[in-house]
């Protein structure tokens, strides 16, 4: 029970933290228009999955092994993608916010509904073939145990949970402080997807390196513990990733993290500095 | 301003499906698969992986993993040096999860992996019986079939140009002929090794007179040189070029209905730069007319087809070759290039020593990948 409410959870939370983050920015930079987008991002990955998932349950289809980890793959580097994007669309946003340059803000999201439509079907079609496989292996299972079923369904749940959370006290929290928490949070949830779809290119056999590991911290970060599950839902934290995992996670979050975290080059120009990069 | 976005999100969901279904394999319906009444069965715990059987057919199996324990575990197929031919995650205990595995011939490791960490719970798994992947009959069959569609635009070419080259001939016309003589060829030159699969009529279209054997009778494109360039009469001609054309127009038939196979395709494209080397090179081939370069054009354009032909095959199985290839019939398509003289090309007696040495080595320089081409399609 409590290793399938793991599961749930797990999967859960790889989608609703973006979903999560993705919303409150919407709601904070005043744009709630663009909320039923999200929704329907949202809804169509859902059903997406979930129709997939029965097709290849209900009927002889089958999709390959190679073929079901490269849709992960595919989905989880274009999810990095757009991950990355929102990271410094918020970021622009943000400026134009404080430089109370309303005009400005129009102009940054004037590339939004596509990309806010494409984010959030990204960020739930990335887990959710799998997670939509799992629910109906455990429906088929239930008449001999209900536990797997009501396990992963409670996982999800609380996944949901969490993620209506984080909206919640992100909503309270002041808007530089919003910009750079989620920001950064953001950063580390894109360099997990990011590994993760190499880790998806490794298992399809298509990059090599899937027996070579980099380190193995499954005694301090066991796999089947909640703490384990948080972090490998929230981050793409694994136990024991691979050498080639570890570098695209550093390859990615480290240059990130540098152009996000660097002070914001001034609107005005200022001859007083030196010539910005 | 709502409708492209909904327009993005339906491509984006069709891409994705698209890209699933991709390999008409595996999204076809496994009805043809005798997987479906003979589930493996696969009976993992915290300790232990029973798979039923040790010992499976190739082709697609269907394994059917329990979970009796207490913590998830996951199950893989690998095949040596831990390549993964299939897996399932997340096996909650109490659950029952399937995967549909293709598997060839040959000695794999089925494993368990409770808790989701370490190697996992070996067992041998061995795979024996005919596999034939689908796909690559089936990228194969359309190599061939390319192919095919090119020998046939260029026989109907040949059929053509020969006819004229028949008829100017025939009607005396010398300087007709003469100009003819090299166009007519480079049809023939472009196809010869499905020409040369019907042993008897290469001869009788094409053989030069200092391959002639005892007592065999003179036809073909050559004696017509001969009498064009040397004798400069070709009045007694006539029934040698009705030959040529019921010769020409009956390989061009066989052509067209020969079954050929890839190993051909790969085999003929090294033959064609084979001739350039030992006959073209050298000023046998054409040796009073001294037109070789048109040949040498025309084998090099044959040969390039039919790696184009393969290529799709090629670059799945030996990207490297490919890109090889690409540039060394590059470098000989320039070398050669180099000589082209208003819409043909110079004469053979027209090149220097120094250039026809460069003409050799860049087809010495495409000689070599191209005889791995024949390893790469059987690979």
């Amino acid at each position: 029970m409590f290793a399938s409410y793991l599961i749930g959870l797990r999967e859960g939370l790889e989608a609703t933290l973006v979903v999560s983050v993705l919303v409150a920015f919407l709601v904070k930079s005043d744009r709630r228009d663009r909320l039923p987008l999200v929704w329907l991002g949202v809804i169509a990955a859902a059903t997406l999955s979930i129709g997939f998932g029965a097709l290849l349950t209900f009927t002889a289809a089958h999709l390959g092994h190679r073929q079901q980890e490269l849709f992960d793959a595919v989905t989880s580097l274009l999810a990095t993608v757009f991950v990355t994007w929102m990271i410094f669309w918020m970021r622009r946003a943000a400026r134009s916010l404080s430089g109370e340059l309303r005009a400005k803000l129009t102009d940054a999201l004037r590339l939004g509904p596509v990309a806010v439509v494409v984010m959030a079907f990204l960020a739930v079609a990335r887990e959710g073939l799998e997670t939509a496989l799992l629910f109906f292996a455990s429906v088929q299972g239930a008449t001999t145990s209900a536990t797997p079923l009501i396990g992963i369904s409670l996982g999800i749940l609380t996944s949901i949970v969490i993620g209506w959370g984080l909206y919640k006290s992100a909503l309270k929290i002041n808007l530089t402080t919003f910009f750079t928490w989620t920001g950064l949070l953001l950063i580390l949830v894109a360099a997990g997807i990011f590994k993760y779809g190499v880790h998806d290119l490794q298992e399809a056999n298509i990059l090599p390196g899937l027996s070579t590991q980099a380190f193995d911290i499954s005694a301090v970060l066991p796999a089947d513990s909640w703490w384990g599950a948080l972090v490998s839902g929230m981050f793409n934290i694994t136990p024991q990733p691979t050498v080639l995992e570890t570098i695209a996670w550093v390859a990615y979050a480290v240059p990130t993290l540098v152009l996000f975290l660097r002070p914001p080059s001034s609107r005005r120009p200022t001859p007083t500095v030196s010539t910005t990069a | 301003m709502r409708n492209p976005i909904i327009l993005a999100a339906a491509g984006l969901a069709l891409a994705t499906l698209s890209a699933c279904s991709g390999e008409p394999q595996t999204a076809t319906t496994a009805g043809a698969s005798p997987a479906k009444d003979a589930k493996i069965a696969v009976a993992a715990s915290d300790t232990a992986c029973k798979v039923a059987v040790s010992e499976i057919n190739a082709g697609t199996s269907t394994f059917a993993i329990t979970n009796g324990g207490s913590k998830v575990t996951e199950f893989y197929v690998y095949a040596a040096g831990d390549r993964v031919m299939g897996e399932v995650e997340n096996i909650v205990p109490g659950l029952t999860r399937e995967v549909i595995i293709e598997l060839p011939p040959g000695t794999y490791e089925a494993a368990c992996k409770p808790g989701m960490v370490g190697k996992g719970i070996r067992n041998p798994l061995k795979v024996s019986g005919e596999h034939k992947p689908l796909s690559d009959d089936a990228q194969l069959a359309e190599a061939t079939a390319g192919y095919k569609r090119y020998i046939k635009s260029q026989s109907d070419t040949l059929l053509v140009k020969t006819q004229e080259f028949v008829d100017a001939v025939k009607a005396g016309e010398i300087d007709k002929a003469k100009d003819l003589y090299p166009v007519a060829r480079t049809y023939w030159e472009r196809i010869e090794p499905v020409a040369e699969i019907f042993g008897d009529l290469d001869p009788a279209i094409d053989a030069r007179e200092a391959d002639l054997e005892e007592g065999q009778e003179w036809t073909g494109f050559h004696r017509i040189e001969k009498d064009l360039w040397i004798k400069k009469d070709v009045a007694g001609d006539g029934p040698i070029a009705d030959k040529l054309m019921t010769d020409v127009k009956t390989i061009v038939q066989k052509a067209n209905e020969a079954q050929l196979s890839p190993l051909q395709l790969a085999n003929g494209a090294k033959e064609l730069l084979d001739e350039v080397a030992t006959g073209k090179i050298t000023g046998e081939e054409d040796i009073w007319s001294h037109t070789d370069l048109w040949d040498f054009d025309a084998n090099l354009q044959g040969s390039k087809a039919a790696v184009q032909a393969l290529r799709p095959v090629l670059e799945e199985r030996s990207p490297e070759l490919v890109k090889t290839l690409d540039e060394k019939f590059a470098l000989a398509e320039a070398a050669l290039g180099a000589h082209q003289k208003g819409s043909g090309w110079k004469l053979h007696n027209e090149l220097s020593k120094a250039e026809l040495k460069e003409l050799s080595d860049a087809i010495n320089s495409l000689a070599e990948p191209i005889s791995k081409l024949a390893a790469a399609v059987t690979a």
